[in-house]
């Protein structure tokens, strides 16, 4: 039987390693993957433009003005169209912002008096207008803070652990090192048993006294072992290229992807044993990609999802091996701290394996 | 005691009925033919056979184990080859002899001494490094036998092996089956060629599900019950349907003529005048003597 077990995994590397669909989904995903959100996907806000429409045209308001320059986050331009033409601006977006300064301005405030300065933002971007409102009221609170010369009764000193300049590719691998390790994984076990079941293989094997344990650890270690292969180069490519750091033990997640393992390549029987076509085992290795990439945090963090949602990434075990990669990777974290990922993924691991594998034998009997 | 025995089998889909009390018994050694047109449920037998398919009823016992509960005993000494080609198209030849061996556990010099053989009598080891999808028909099906054989199997099961595969390729394959038959592999093999039956020990019609006929290929023959002549004509459908309409008579169009079946108790010489009526002089008919296929017509036709 040992014989067979291991005819079986290069058996299927043989077949990988010959068909193009297979290989551009091992090589070409990651690669594709890992330049996309590495550069392309990046969540900071910079660089807003910020229409400006000073009425008042002191000393005071123009050092406003260029105190919004300070970090980066906006560059501020003299406005171009007059006020009552200012949503022209955004619809041709041409901006992000419009500050609009009242001719008032400077004389409030030498007679220490309250002043509204109005602001004007293209929601469009939702994540983007309402990091710009953030920053430009603490640019506000700061220059308020000093024109008046006093010292708020409570004031915020804030440190920020991990990723403390809040780069998006230091975020951004982990995700990708989750999805690669569970869009490949799925992929290609479901349609490597369609596979075998459209082309009357899987018959063939059913009639050889080949044990039924066996002919699923054959197909399924070999999905496994490249899944891992996949994020250890994910990996690889994130530390050296893009420089992100590594705070955790490489073997810890290397154990508790395997753990992962049992779910994804389950996920795959599962798929298999509802479909018929390669095509067919695609599609819903694809949607159920999708859904797990949208409710593990990848994204957007779950906390701001609405609460019926939340409840329902509870269902999605790529949200605990999330927790488990950017904890590792960002954090540092051990074992202990991850125990409740840990048993969660070991339940699914053995309900998602153990349910498929029977509708698998089922199926095949 | 027979090698393999089918019993009362039944086996339907949905309101189908694929296979209807069907039996037949192999003896150790022989080979056995399921003959009979396509949907007639050969395939459905064999699939029963190798416990790919469960039978709504009846039973299989294959060298004296019950197939539905001792199947795990009976796979060592099975060798089954399906209709449709179903080895690894992208392995090559070799890669999909090894593959196998592996799976029946032939490894080391005992692959190698195996492998050679099966080399030897299939005529594939130039074309051992060549994948598997880029075979002719007669070298894939030769290359599946192969396969099913790298186990020594006692009984080997063939669903229409020659199908689909050049006149050439299909006698080489049958003289594999009388050289395994002569090693002592019994065989059961289904087939749509009438002239194969001639070169098995014993031969199954099979039509609509049913069993119709059985026996040697020298009984089978003698099953047909009447006369039948030949007759040497334009082979039209005017005259087959003028034919026809004469009572205890049947016209088939065969080749270049036709052939005549007329019912057992029943001589043409009764039939002069209305022969004669249809365009048809007596001296016209010339008796043959019947061969299988027109033996399986007659049952075919038979009220069931």
């Amino acid at each position: 039987m040992h014989r067979a077990f291991l005819g079986l995994i290069r058996k299927e590397f043989i077949q990988v390693f010959r068909d193009r669909n297979m290989l551009r989904i091992v090589f070409a995903m990651p690669i594709i993957q890992l330049l996309l959100f590495g550069y392309v996907v990046n969540l900071e806000v910079k660089n807003i433009r910020l229409d400006v429409y000073d009425f008042d045209q002191s000393r005071l308001s123009r050092e406003f003005v260029s105190s919004t320059k300070a970090g980066g986050y906006f560059s501020p331009t003299p406005a171009a169209r007059p006020l009552f033409d200012l949503e022209r601006n955004f619809q041709d977006a041409s901006r992000d912002m419009a500050v609009v300064i009242p001719d008032d301005f400077s004389e409030r405030i030498a007679r220490k008096e309250s002043v509204t300065i109005g602001l004007m933002a293209d929601g469009s971007d939702a994540n983007a207008t309402s990091i710009g409102s953030g920053y430009l009221a603490q640019i506000v609170q700061k220059f308020s803070r000093r024109v008046h010369g006093f010292e708020m009764p409570v004031d915020i000193k804030h440190r920020i652990l991990y990723n403390p300049e809040a780069q998006s590719v230091y975020f951004m691998v982990p995700g990708i090192v989750a999805t690669l390790l569970t869009m490949v994984t799925v992929m290609l076990t479901s349609m490597a048993i369609v596979r075998e079941r459209e082309g009357g293989t899987l018959e063939q094997l059913l009639v050889t006294p080949m044990s039924g344990i066996t002919l699923l650890a054959g197909k399924l270690v070999p999905f496994g072992l490249l899944g891992l292969f996949e994020m250890s180069m994910a990996l690889t490519v994130g530390v050296l290229w893009f420089g992100i750091p590594f705070a955790g033990s490489p073997l810890l997640l290397l154990v508790l992807s395997a753990l992962y393992l049992l779910t994804t390549l389950g996920m795959g029987l599962f798929f298999s044993t509802v479909t018929t076509t390669q095509q067919q085992a695609m599609f819903f290795a694809w949607f159920f990609s999708i859904f797990a990439i949208l409710t593990s945090g990848f994204f957007t963090p779950i906390a701001n999802m609405p609460e019926w949602m939340q409840y329902i990434t509870y269902a999605n075990p790529m949200r605990f091996f999330m927790s488990i990669v950017r904890g590792i990777m960002m954090k540092g974290s051990g074992p202990v701290e991850l125990l409740g990922e840990i048993y969660t993924l070991a339940i699914f691991g053995l309900v998602v394996l153990g349910f498929s594998a029977l509708r698998f034998s089922k199926r095949a009997a | 005691m027979s090698f393999v025995t089918v019993s009362g089998l039944h086996k339907s889909y949905g309101r189908v009925r694929a296979v209807v009390d069907f039996s037949l018994t192999i003896d150790r050694g022989q080979i056995y033919a399921l003959v009979g047109p396509d949907g007639a449920g050969k395939t459905t037998v064999i699939r029963a056979l190798c416990h790919l398919t469960a039978a709504d009823g009846g039973s299989i016992t294959i060298a004296g184990r019950d197939a539905a509960r001792q199947f795990n005993e009976i796979k060592p000494i099975l060798g089954y080859m399906p209709q449709v080609f179903s080895l690894y198209p992208d392995l090559t030849v070799e890669e999909n002899l090894w593959f196998y061996a592996g799976i029946y556990g032939v490894t080391g010099s005992h692959y190698h001494e195996k492998s050679e053989y099966l080399y030897r009598f299939s005529n594939l080891k130039p074309f051992a490094g060549r994948r598997a999808q880029n075979l002719s028909g007669g070298m894939k099906q030769k290359l599946a036998l192969s396969c099913a054989l790298m186990h020594d199997p006692e009984l080997l099961v063939l669903d229409e092996p020659t199908t689909g595969v050049d006149p050439l390729s299909r006698r080489q394959f049958w003289e594999i089956l009388l050289e395994l038959k002569r090693q002592g592999v019994t065989i059961l093999v289904s087939t749509p060629y009438m002239d194969e039956v001639a070169r098995a020990d014993r031969a199954g019609f099979v039509f609509n599900g049913a069993k119709l006929a059985e026996g040697t290929p020298e009984e089978l023959p003698k099953l047909f019950e009447g006369h039948l002549y030949y007759l040497e004509c334009e082979p039209t459908a005017a005259l087959a349907a003028a034919l026809n309409e004469i009572d205890h008579l049947t016209a088939r169009r065969f080749g270049g003529g036709m052939h005549i079946y007329i019912d057992k108790g029943w001589h043409h010489e009764d039939l002069v005048e209305p022969l004669r009526r249809a365009g048809v002089r007596p001296g016209q008919l010339k008796a043959i003597k019947p061969d299988l296929e027109d033996c399986f017509i007659q049952l075919m036709e038979a009220p069931q």
